[in-house]
């Protein structure tokens, strides 16, 4: 799960909801008979900078992510900068002519790579080859590098083994010719492709990162419709930074005199100079996109009293956008912690949350979507949108139905639907000190009495929360705060991570819940329970079929074992990402790959000189 | 013979109000009845106490019983009543006094609850600060010496403590887990933070009454004291214990407000109270980060309430001071 600040932002109780989700994410109404226009400079502001000065294989934040999906980075294959609904999980040739030929075996992927494509300033002579590709690869498994998901990668066969050097080259890597790469790998994944659409594989000119270990993205060879300024004064290699980065400061990104249109049938690319200033607090971003200074703020929530405005003034309604981005924000329960090893109580508690008021009290229908299973709808295709296994009046929780579920548990011995074990007393439950969690957690709290639950609850900070729940000794019961974003449109990130044996913490991440916990993990951790349902074999299967429609059905089935019969979590609401964006600003949209505005079709009314 | 105990007589000439013509009548009054004429003449003094008792019977019987009217608990929450259609709070209304908070609670009955967390914590931790303070204050004055000068560095260590910082410190370290710190003596909750308030706040009361000490030692009643044979123990007791409760009841009540306010910081800054649990500083806490501009209840009556009710505490102080010390002119 890569960073997402729009998460880490602090939306929730100040946050205000769209009254109709039927208006939410459609164009502004300015839009309609105006013809696109090209040229103009988009003011953007940011709260604070990227994570990793641009490094293309160490950002694994959604800001950058955003940027050089939309304007620097070009990979083999890749999504539309688009939302879901428009297209934006489906994967299309980008730099590759086509997407790629797999193997009978699935373990073989061959990319045929568009003649005539050439890097930017200062590489504006070196065409992207097979070997480009290497060269990203080889970088991201370079230890020192310090990448940021090379995890991703190990499939690739030779991968660790270059990294912890042992190999000169990726073994499974094969530049056929100049432009034909072959990918071989040690065991099918049929998402591969999404892998290699990470800005981690995007192309790097031989001999452009040499030498830059710790700092390529300050010199960030772009091969997208837009380049850092002043890399076209630049000499190959570059002796210094490139001026249109300053850390901190700000980013500024004008136009790669190095990309073709008609190469790129995926981005527009309108605007002539997108300038970023780094350092605005969300108030004053706010107030600068009302008075015009400003086009948009990219990575903060807009505040409270700014989404009141907009929401209560026809004029400026349409400024206001919410997008279903791929999260959902869930309770973990340990199915190895009595008494949520049972799933009864585990069903009950699904049942009786009130996953509507959690919701309304996070700012409602604008903030998100009620979740009622695991894996968000655009990653199981859609598949699972009327998919309600606890199914309660407005989505406010079913106390009836939930206390139905607690009478047949073990630790009611009356049947009464009231748990009467102590272990249902002062359940040990942690969740995040910022908002909405705690208020939230006071809706729990009150949820679960009437089923006999009292929650001791302790709030920490988040990175503290996390941590409290990715570590099976402190037996955590209910862990009230997590969420989990995807990395790419494929439900492959919400499986292994989040419900396989491999990720019980302390030392492996994600698995609060002890899904599939091995006996040994189990007894080494003090638990009394000696066996817990495991759904490895679920997702292994999953994950090794090819992309396409048997793909997501196995993932859509896999969402209802989930939610259904292992019962883990209890779902509480799918992200959406909220934006005001000044009156100037047209074509507005969501890039579901990134979590960011889609800057490549953004145009400006008047071609940006209103 | 103590000084209090023997309730001298003192002659003070009446008024020009017991009559009109000058009188020549005498009338003899005891110390704690001057003090009762004083205070009373303390209309602010007098406001203040009526106010904290007030305050008291609300966080006693009043929470439960106003809350039992209006039909709220402190924890409830009321989604669809209290929360708008887009997620915010309402404001004061019939059914929410004060109206509610972000959680969808009701900030009356939170901010009535409030009061008992607070008064709680200045209570019990000035409790600790008045056993530790007047302890340490009487030893060090009555034996002098090495004992002296170990008490004094003392209070000047803690007196040069950042006090906060330590405060957020120890509360946060024995928060982190749910057994708290010395093996389980100290949980988390808001007895440790009233132990963490005493802890830091009894130094003042040592030295005040460590001064005191030091001159009543050489008057002469101790001596008469110790020529008739008294001990130590009965000599701190009830000779000089007695005539230092004065000043220690004047810095009490001075100290009680400092300790609200301290409880209110450390809620503030998020530690110290349990989640759930109501308290002013938490509330006020909650209100910012830009709510308020669209809540103002949520600033307003939490804040309000902490405000009046150390106001009160400080009215009282200083009415109990000016009453009590028959140098400060009127």
């Amino acid at each position: 799960m890569k960073r997402y600040t729009r998460l880490i932002a602090l939306v929730g109780v100040l946050a205000l909801a769209a009254a109709a989700c039927g208006e939410e994410g459609a164009p502004p109404a300015a839009d309609q008979g105006e013809e696109a226009q090209r040229g103009g400079t988009l003011l953007a502001g940011l709260e604070s900078d990227v994570d990793a000065a641009f490094d293309p294989q160490k950002e694994y934040y959604s800001v950058t992510w955003g940027f050089y999906h939309c304007c620097l980075l070009r990979v083999l294959v890749t999504t539309p900068t688009t939302t879901a609904e428009n297209g934006g999980d489906e994967l299309q040739p980008d730099l590759a002519t086509d997407l790629p030929e797999v193997s009978e075996d699935g373990l073989t992927y061959t990319f045929t790579i568009k003649d005539g494509v050439t890097f930017a300033p200062p590489y504006q002579d070196q065409e992207i080859t097979a070997q480009s590709f290497i060269n990203a690869m080889e970088r991201e498994a370079t230890p020192a590098v310090g990448a940021g998901y090379p995890f991703y990668y190990s499939v690739i066969e030779g991968f660790d083994e270059f990294g912890e050097g042992e190999a000169d080259s990726i073994s499974g890597m094969t530049a056929v010719d100049d432009k034909t790469l072959e990918i071989t790998l040690t065991r099918p994944a049929g998402d591969f492709p999404f892998r290699m659409m990470m800005p981690a594989a995007a192309p790097i000119p031989d001999g452009a990162a040499d030498g830059h270990n710790k700092d390529y993205g300050r010199f960030l060879i772009s091969s997208g419709p837009y380049m850092f300024e002043g890399a076209d004064q630049a000499s190959a290699p570059p002796a210094e930074p490139f001026p249109g980065y300053e850390p901190g400061r700000s980013i500024v990104l004008v136009r790669n005199p190095s990309w073709d249109p008609d190469t790129d049938p995926l981005r527009e690319a309108y605007l002539d100079r997108i300038e970023a200033q780094i350092g605005l607090t969300a108030d004053d971003g706010a107030l600068r996109v009302d008075s015009g200074d400003l086009h948009l703020m990219l990575d903060s929530v807009p505040p409270a009293q700014q989404i009141q405005q907009y929401q209560g003034d026809p004029e400026r309604r349409d400024q206001l956008f919410s997008f279903g981005g791929d999260g959902t924000y869930y309770v973990s329960m340990n199915i190895a912690e009595p008494p949520f090893d049972d799933v009864q109580v585990r069903r009950a508690v699904n049942f009786a949350l009130d996953r509507a008021g959690l919701l309304q009290i996070r700012g409602g229908p604008l903030f998100g979507d009620v979740a009622d299973h695991a894996i968000t709808d655009p990653l199981t295709g859609f598949l699972q949108e009327d998919y309600d296994p606890y199914p309660s009046p407005d989505g406010s929780g079913d106390i009836e139905a939930a206390q139905a579920e607690m009478a047949q548990s073990a630790y009611d011995t009356d049947g009464d639907g009231v748990c009467d074990d102590p272990v249902c007393e002062n359940v040990v439950s942690v969740t995040d000190e910022a908002d909405p969690y705690p208020d939230q957690s006071a809706l729990i709290s009150q949820n679960l009495e009437p089923l006999g639950l009292t929650l001791d609850v302790t709030t920490q900070e988040r990175t503290t929360m996390y941590d409290s729940c990715n570590d099976p000794g402190a037996h955590v019961a209910l862990c009230l705060g997590a969420g989990w974003f995807k990395d790419y449109s494929d439900a492959t990130t919400f499986g292994e991570p989040l419900f396989g044996s491999a990720a019980i913490g302390p030392d492996s991440c994600c698995n609060y819940a002890l899904v599939g916990a091995p006996p040994e993990v189990l007894e080494e951790h003090g638990y009394d329970v000696t066996e817990v349902p495991s759904v490895d074999a679920d997702f292994q299967a999953c994950d090794e079929m090819e992309l396409g429609d048997e793909r997501v059905q196995c993932w859509a089935d896999f969402d209802r074992k989930v939610t259904e019969e292992v019962v883990p979590w209890v779902p509480i609401s799918f992200f959406r990402d909220v934006f005001i964006i000044g009156d100037a600003v047209r074509g507005f949209d969501y890039d579901q790959f990134s979590g960011q505005p889609d800057l490549a079709s953004t145009w400006l009314a008047g071609g940006g000189s209103a | 013979m103590a000084q209090v105990a023997s309730e001298p007589v003192v002659v003070e000439p009446t008024g020009p109000e017991a009559g009109g013509e000058p009188s020549k009548q005498v009338v003899g009054r005891s110390p704690s009845q001057l003090f009762w004429r004083r205070f009373r003449r303390d209309k602010f003094a007098v406001a203040g106490v009526f106010f904290i008792a007030f305050m008291i019977v609300l966080a006693t019987v009043g929470a439960p019983l106003l809350s039992g009217v209006v039909g709220h608990d402190q924890n409830e929450v009321f989604v669809s009543e209290a929360l708008d259609q887009i997620g915010l709070p309402i404001g004061p209304s019939g059914d929410f006094w004060f109206g509610a908070d972000t959680a969808g609670r009701d900030l009356f009955v939170r901010v009535l609850y409030g009061a008992r967390t607070s008064l709680t914590v200045a209570m019990v931790a000035t409790g600790i600060a008045l056993i530790i303070g007047v302890t340490l204050g009487l030893v060090a004055g009555f034996y002098r010496g090495k004992v002296d000068t170990f008490v004094s560095r003392l209070i000047d260590t803690v007196l040069s403590l950042p006090i906060l910082l330590l405060a957020l410190g120890l509360v946060a370290a024995c928060s982190l887990s749910r057994t708290g710190c010395l093996g389980g003596l100290i949980r988390p909750g808001v007895l440790l933070v009233s132990y963490v308030i005493g802890l830091f706040s009894w130094p003042y009361i040592a030295r005040i009454v460590r001064g005191q000490v030091l001159s009543l030692r050489e008057k002469e009643f101790i001596e008469a004291a110790r020529a008739q044979g008294a001990g130590d123990l009965r000599i701190i007791f009830r000779e000089i214990l007695p005539n230092v409760t004065a000043p220690i009841i004047v810095y009490t009540t001075l100290i009680i407000p400092a300790n609200i306010l301290f409880e209110a910081a450390l809620s503030f800054l998020g530690i110290g109270v349990r989640p759930g649990q109501a308290s002013w500083g938490k509330m006020l806490a909650d209100a910012g980060g830009g709510i308020f501009t669209v809540a103002w209840w949520m600033m307003l009556f939490p804040g309000l309430f902490l405000f009046l009710t150390t106001l009160a505490f400080n009215l009282v102080g200083d009415g109990l001071r000016d009453a009590l010390d028959p140098r400060t002119a009127r």
